[in-house]
């Protein structure tokens, strides 16, 4: 690669005589120039092609469309179609409060782990490389070992409760529509609370150290510590945590299609389920495509909440990773 | 009550020297039952899914459990390898596994080589430069991230098939180069950011090219931030599933563990053994460069 090779075009100038010779506009607008090569590209690939398809989704969703053949324009034919369904209704009130459980239970389980972990004790450091272990393992491995995991026969969580006596028989909790529900959630909670609790601990460990320790010299109490200076610096950090739990708890499909594929019954049949078996098991393009722009919708709203703090907060915080 | 009181030393700071006080004692056991709860939480599924792997179908029925198998046995990763002698859970699903294994190391790599290379451009020119559109340019970026992949799969499936591209590795590096983008962008800026710009300038007073110095001087000051990148990314694909699932025929390991584990020919044992397989790479990797994958992820969160 040639090492002077220069995407502003002026490469036989030098930044210096360009400096002295016509000061910084100069130098300026070649600075705009270079900055707009370099992003351009990256920019415009996800304009394209996450923005198209987008687009394309959502014309999908006034149309009555399957994978062969014409897509005539029905309007709002299938949001009438989706409201009117008893299978879309159950299936948003079972989001709902699958999304609910699972932010509950892995915000929760997080700061409690972060709080732990912040503490000094030995085998601290043992613990924080377990913190990280469940976020490490992919959504659809952590749904199969916990599908085997509770399995009626096989499962070690029954073998648990055999052996301290709680319970006589083992219990095949996926065959109950609520205990499959509760199971599904307490299994992604498990690989979620892992990243609540990273994000946790890395925040907590940016209070100075002087902040807690003048409140215990001016009397605080622990609880009262907790209340009055670690809450409040945690608070940015428990926002991020919560819209990304929100939104990761409403596009669930891998724990649950390793678990229970939606059932018993419906009793786990998220969104995100009812939209690929409309799309790839029934081809109705149109109607699946309804239910993407609603959980787009969702997804959205959620993330405008966490984009207007974005530039409300002075410092800068963004949607966590997956 | 009052005995409580008499513990309590005069001053606040005197406290900690009585390492054996009432009050220390309390909060070792309290910290040490939490951290016994905290591991079994986290450890528990793993135990079992490690154990299963080299247990015998048998000896899972047994009651009280076998915490630890009294017969441990390798046969399971024969089965999954294919070359098991006796085939027990023969089946043309069998020694797929170093093949998936292999695409999904490929395809991760590549996801984030091309992440690095096109991403961290972008995520200089805006971290560095102001140009015309540089502020809308970036908030798109963020918003793009609040679409979920999953609801825009069908035009990427339908342009697939179109093209004769479904089913091939280059669907899959694709739609997930295209997803992870924004969040490379995102990351690698901010460490930019926190760059400062003195060395690059004095650098460009000397007559170095922008692109030189992006090379020579940003991406080795970066390199935290570009292996923080750079393993997210390559972490994410590995474990994606949907996409997998829906454009390749269990091209990568998650759909072929999906489906070993719907298909009755298989036993828990042998979706063990592969289950730990394909668990060894991301564990290993989140452990050993765990300082690289808090930072990344507490960059992507709270920078």
């Amino acid at each position: 690669m040639s090492s002077d090779a220069s995407l502003d075009g002026t490469a036989s100038e030098t930044p210096k005589q360009r400096s002295v010779r016509s000061g910084h506009s100069k130098l300026a607008a070649a600075d705009r120039r270079f900055g707009l090569l370099l992003a351009i590209p990256a920019t415009f690939i996800v304009l394209l092609l996450v923005g198209g398809p987008s687009l394309q989704t959502i014309v999908y969703s006034f149309e009555k469309v399957s994978f062969i053949g014409p897509t005539p324009f029905v309007g709002l034919d299938n949001y009438v179609r989706l409201l009117n369904s008893d299978e879309f209704k159950d299936s948003f009130r079972i989001t709902t409060v699958y999304a609910a459980g699972f932010v509950l239970i892995s915000t929760s389980l997080g700061l409690a782990f972060a709080l732990l972990l912040n503490e000094r004790f030995r085998g601290r450091g043992i613990a924080r490389t377990l913190l990280i272990i469940p976020w490490a393992a992919p959504w659809l491995m952590v749904g199969i070992m916990w599908k085997w995991f509770i399995d009626a026969d096989v499962g070690m969580f029954n073998g648990l409760l055999y052996q301290f006596g709680l319970i006589h028989d083992y219990v095949p909790f996926l065959a109950n529509p609520s205990g499959a529900l509760i199971v599904t959630i307490v299994a992604a909670a498990w690989r979620q609370a892992s990243l609540s609790g990273l994000l946790f601990l890395a925040a907590l460990q940016t209070i100075p150290p002087d902040l807690p320790e003048a409140a215990t010299v001016d009397g605080a109490s622990t609880l009262q510590r907790f209340r009055y200076v670690t809450l409040p610096w945690m608070r940015p950090v428990l926002m991020v945590v919560l819209v990304t739990n929100v939104i990761f708890g409403f596009l669930q499909f891998d724990v649950i299609y390793a678990m229970t594929q939606g059932g018993p019954g419906n009793s786990t049949t998220l969104l995100s389920i009812l939209l690929y078996r409309q799309i790839f098991q029934f081809s109705n393009v149109g109607i699946g495509s309804a239910i993407a722009v609603v959980l787009g919708l969702v997804a959205f709203t959620v993330g405008l909440v966490f984009v207007k703090f974005l530039y409300r907060s002075e410092s800068v915080y963004g949607r966590a990773v997956e | 009550m009052t005995s409580a009181a008499q513990v309590r030393p005069p001053l606040p700071g005197t406290r900690r020297r009585s390492g054996l006080s009432r009050r220390g004692v309390l909060r070792s056991v309290v910290i040490y039952v939490s951290f016994a709860v905290f591991a079994a939480w986290v450890v528990l599924p793993l135990w079992f899914t490690a154990m299963s792997a080299i247990s015998q179908p048998a000896e899972m029925v047994a009651r009280p459990p076998h915490w630890i198998p009294l017969r441990p046995t390798l046969e399971n990763f024969e089965a999954v390898f294919g070359t098991a002698s006796k085939a027990r859970n023969s089946s043309d699903q069998n020694a797929r596994i170093l093949l998936s294994l292999s695409w999904s190391l490929i395809i991760g790599v590549s996801v984030a080589v091309l992440n690095l290379l096109i991403g961290g451009l972008a995520a200089y020119g805006y971290s560095r430069f102001r140009f015309p559109g540089s502020r809308s340019g970036y908030v798109f970026l963020l918003v793009s991230r609040v679409v979920p992949a999953i609801a825009i799969i069908t035009p990427f499936f339908i342009a697939f098939r179109v093209t004769g591209l479904i089913n091939t590795p280059f669907a899959l590096i694709f739609s997930y180069f295209l997803f992870t983008l924004p969040l490379s962008i995102w990351l690698l800026r901010s460490y930019f950011d926190a760059l400062s710009p003195e060395i690059e300038e004095a650098a460009m007073v000397d007559g170095a090219s922008r692109l030189r110095i992006l090379w020579i001087i940003v991406a080795p000051l970066a390199a935290p931030g570009l292996i923080a990148t750079g393993l997210l990314v390559f972490l994410e694909a590995w474990s994606e599933f949907f996409y997998a699932n829906v454009l390749t025929s269990q091209l990568t390991v998650p759909p072929l563990l999906a489906s070993y584990n719907s298909l009755q020919t298989f036993s828990w044992n042998t979706l063990a053994a592969a289950t730990v397989l394909s668990l060894i790479p991301p564990v290993l990797i989140a452990v050993i460069f765990q300082r690289y994958v808090v930072s990344g992820l507490s960059h992507g969160a709270l920078k």
